[in-house]
């Protein structure tokens, strides 16, 4: 099996073999950075355009190194305004990115399925950073990445995400590639931030956190998603890390080799104890250092090609 | 194709299946019409200018009524107004259709009901109603001076396609309403369950980072309208209802003499929340689509009477708003032209009789809601129907449309029977021979 996508718009869509194809990659990358050798696999010439319109710096600043780390050109277009009220259409920004030339986007929007949008609007790469609740298969692909990394392979393990689900495409990006590879997911949270639905797609759901930390081999913490939410989903801040927030007590129910993730940027004191979070188990600053090197791969595999933008 | 109005003195409709579920009529008879209205045949005068159209193997159905339609613009616009939605309601066998206020100007007050209904008088090739707002700007906060708007044309009362979420004004407006004979339409929707629905909450949504526009939104409205009628013994119709829950609740309504009515949609009938898995807001309805559970639970209440009606919710948007990404492309689809052959698509191979139950859903039910003459062909009555062809199939499209909007669900579909003729008063405004 081969790679022969242009676009990244989930990982829903993936099969495993094309997530492994991508893993192997990064891997390989990895390996150039850490001997900071310039890979030979690169796309000199190439421009790409990062179109953020939501906030972002970590995942655009991950993409920007990404890119030059492949000697590709790379701008930045952060921008909040995403409504119609606001101005141009996204159907009207995509035509003139692609007017200026740009031989991959990397779209970061607050629509769901907007970048399946860019997708059908103009013939040019495009690679999901983050759509609205849906997907963030670069997050999901370096968490996974990072998992194999310290478990090996994932057929079976036990991965529990907490947090504010019903809000997360990391979550649901997750799910999708971790199903695919074998994984048993168990999601957790509050009652209204994690619906039952979600075991029609595979997971198991929980609200009991201490029942679900005694079998994880990781968990993967997630922040409140203040900016998705649009009314009160539990009561407050300081229930919530009473409740469901990954204190020293109920990080001694973890099993001594589980590893914690977290996406960033981490609340300290609420979803995670400050001190859990720079423990030896905590993975969160390698999952950094890895996305870097699974970006390159998924912008090789989707921007290598001969430029169609003449 | 063309809308055209030509002077008839009287006709003799000939051997058409005539379909006439006020009368209970169901076979093949001749009709004739003098003047504007239907005739005995003993009535019509020796020597006179008959004309006769043959209309063996078509059917006759009294013209449509629609319970909701947006016209958008009283006049000019780009997206609709009176003039094109009129044109467009002909084109699908509707001879008289209700607007609903959200129109520019807004119906909320005298003035601007009398000019709209000036402008329509002059404009519009069927019967266009107005209704008026329950409240200004349907803002839900004060109630509009419905006796005035009354005086001014308005036949209805609605806040569609919002909902009055306040419930002592809904109560208020209800009960004054009420007083001057208006029928109030009520879209249920429980606001604050439903802030930024963009679709119907199933596992489809859920996985797609959709939804927030449950059942219980809906439900919750219905239930409001059922306890207001009963209480203060006055009718109410309930209008587009899309949930399982809603038509359940319906039903034990009407089992207890609740004087409730309710509609529902073509597009919930015919489609599901399956057809939004590509982000398509051609699909974005408002209410939004639900599951088969629903669909089906809205099939089997249309055929045991739960539900009364069926309206087009006719919802014309310019393509560039609806080209967009999934949550901020505007809710609605256009309807007018394809509500009949969808409906009777859909229930072609499974109904026995489907003319006669469109016949009830689409025009005498309707007409009886909105206490206005139509729905009925029987000696007396005006002549306004429509003359179909259930034997041709077609493919709606864009090009075929009186619409100055495309966002039709339908269109690229094969839908089966094509409307062939309608009538207003005895004329002919809608000619597809």
């Amino acid at each position: 099996m081969s790679w022969s996508r242009t676009s990244l718009l989930g990982l829903e869509e993936l099969t495993a073999e094309e997530i492994k194809i991508i893993l192997e990659l990064a891997l390989e990358f990895k390996k150039n950075l850490q001997n900071k050798v310039l890979p030979t696999k690169n796309l000199k010439g190439k421009r790409i355009v990062n179109l953020f319109m939501e906030p972002s710096t970590r995942t655009r600043v991950a993409f920007e190194i990404a890119a030059k780390s492949l000697s590709a050109d790379v701008i930045s277009i952060a921008s909040q305004s995403s409504s119609l009220t606001k101005g141009e259409t996204l159907k009207d920004t995509a035509n003139n990115i692609q007017a200026l030339g740009a031989d991959a986007i990397v779209i970061r929007h607050p629509s769901a399925g907007s970048p399946l949008f860019l997708s059908k609007t103009i013939p040019v790469p495009i690679i999901n950073a983050g759509d609205g609740s849906h997907e963030h298969p670069s997050q999901a692909l370096l968490d996974i990445f990072t998992l194999q990394q310290k478990l090996g392979p994932l057929d079976n393990k036990n991965i529990t995400i907490l947090g504010d689900i019903l809000f997360s495409r990391v979550a649901r990006s997750n799910l999708w590639g971790l199903k695919k590879l074998g994984a048993n997911v168990t999601l957790v949270g509050p009652s209204t931030l994690v619906p039952r639905e979600f075991e029609k797609l595979g997971a198991i759901v929980s609200h009991d956190v201490d029942k679900s930390l005694k079998h994880a081999d990781a968990i993967m913490l997630l922040r409140i998603q203040h900016e998705r939410q649009s009314t009160s989903h539990f009561p407050s801040l300081e229930e919530y890390t009473k409740i469901f927030g990954l204190n020293n007590d109920r990080a001694k129910l973890l099993k001594p080799n589980a590893i914690i993730l977290h996406p960033g940027p981490i609340n300290r004191g609420v979803e995670i104890e400050s001190s859990i979070a720079d423990s030896k188990n905590s993975v969160i600053l390698q999952q950094v250092t890895n996305g870097i090197a699974v970006r390159m791969a998924i912008l090789y595999l989707c921007a290598n090609y001969p430029s169609r933008c003449e | 194709m063309q809308t055209t109005r030509l002077a008839v003195n009287n006709l003799h409709l000939k051997n058409g299946h005539v379909v006439d579920p006020a009368n209970n009529i169901n076979g093949v008879r001749d009709l004739w019409i003098q003047g504007s209205r239907f005739i005995e045949k003993d009535e019509v005068k020796e020597g006179s200018n008959l004309e006769v159209i043959d209309l063996t193997g078509r059917m006759i159905l009294p013209g449509f009524v629609d319970l909701r339609c947006h016209p958008r613009n009283v006049t000019g616009g780009s997206t609709e107004n009176i003039c094109s939605i009129s044109k467009t309601a002909a084109q699908g066998g509707y001879t008289s259709i209700l607007g609903m206020p959200n129109i520019s100007p807004f119906i909320d007050n005298p003035g601007d009901a009398r000019y709209a209904t000036e402008c329509a008088e002059r404009d519009a090739v069927v019967k266009f109603h107005l209704a008026g707002a329950l409240t200004e700007k349907s803002e839900g906060n004060k109630l509009s001076p419905i006796g005035s708007l009354k005086e001014s044309g308005i036949i209805a009362v609605t806040d569609c396609p919002y909902s009055t979420q306040n419930n002592e004004i809904f109560v208020k407006g209800v009960e004054y309403a009420a007083m001057f004979n208006l029928p109030v339409i009520d879209f249920p929707r429980e606001l604050s369950l439903s802030k930024h629905g963009t679709a119907h909450d199933s596992a489809i949504a859920l996985a797609m980072g959709l939804g927030g526009y449950p059942r219980m939104a809906e439900e919750m409205f219905v239930q409001r309208s059922i306890t207001v009628s009963r209480n203060l013994d006055v009718p109410i119709h309930l209008s587009s209802i899309s949930s399982k829950g809603s038509v359940e609740l319906i039903h034990d309504a009407k089992s207890k003499g609740i004087r409730i009515t309710a509609d529902t949609t073509p597009h919930h009938i015919f489609f599901d929340d399956r057809m939004i898995k590509d982000y398509d807001a051609n699909f974005k309805t408002h209410p939004p689509l639900r599951e088969e559970c629903d669909q089906k639970a809205l099939l089997s209440g249309l055929k045991e009477g739960t539900i009364d009606a069926i309206c087009t919710a006719h919802e014309p948007h310019q393509n560039y708003l609806k080209q967009a990404e999934y949550d901020v492309a505007p809710a609605g689809v256009t309807s007018l032209d394809t509500c009949f052959s969808a409906i009777f698509t859909r229930f072609f191979a499974e109904t026995k009789n489907i003319a006669f139950e469109c016949a009830k859903w689409l025009s005498y039910n309707p007409a009886k809601i909105l206490k206005i003459e139509g729905g009925n062909l029987g000696t007396g009555m005006c002549a306004d129907f429509v003359v179909i062809n259930s034997n041709q199939k077609m493919i709606y499209t864009q090009n075929n449309t009186s619409s100055l909007a495309s966002n039709n669900p339908f269109y690229g579909k094969d839908l089966r029977s094509i409307i062939e003729k309608t009538f207003v008063n005895g004329k002919v405004i809608f000619d597809n021979v």
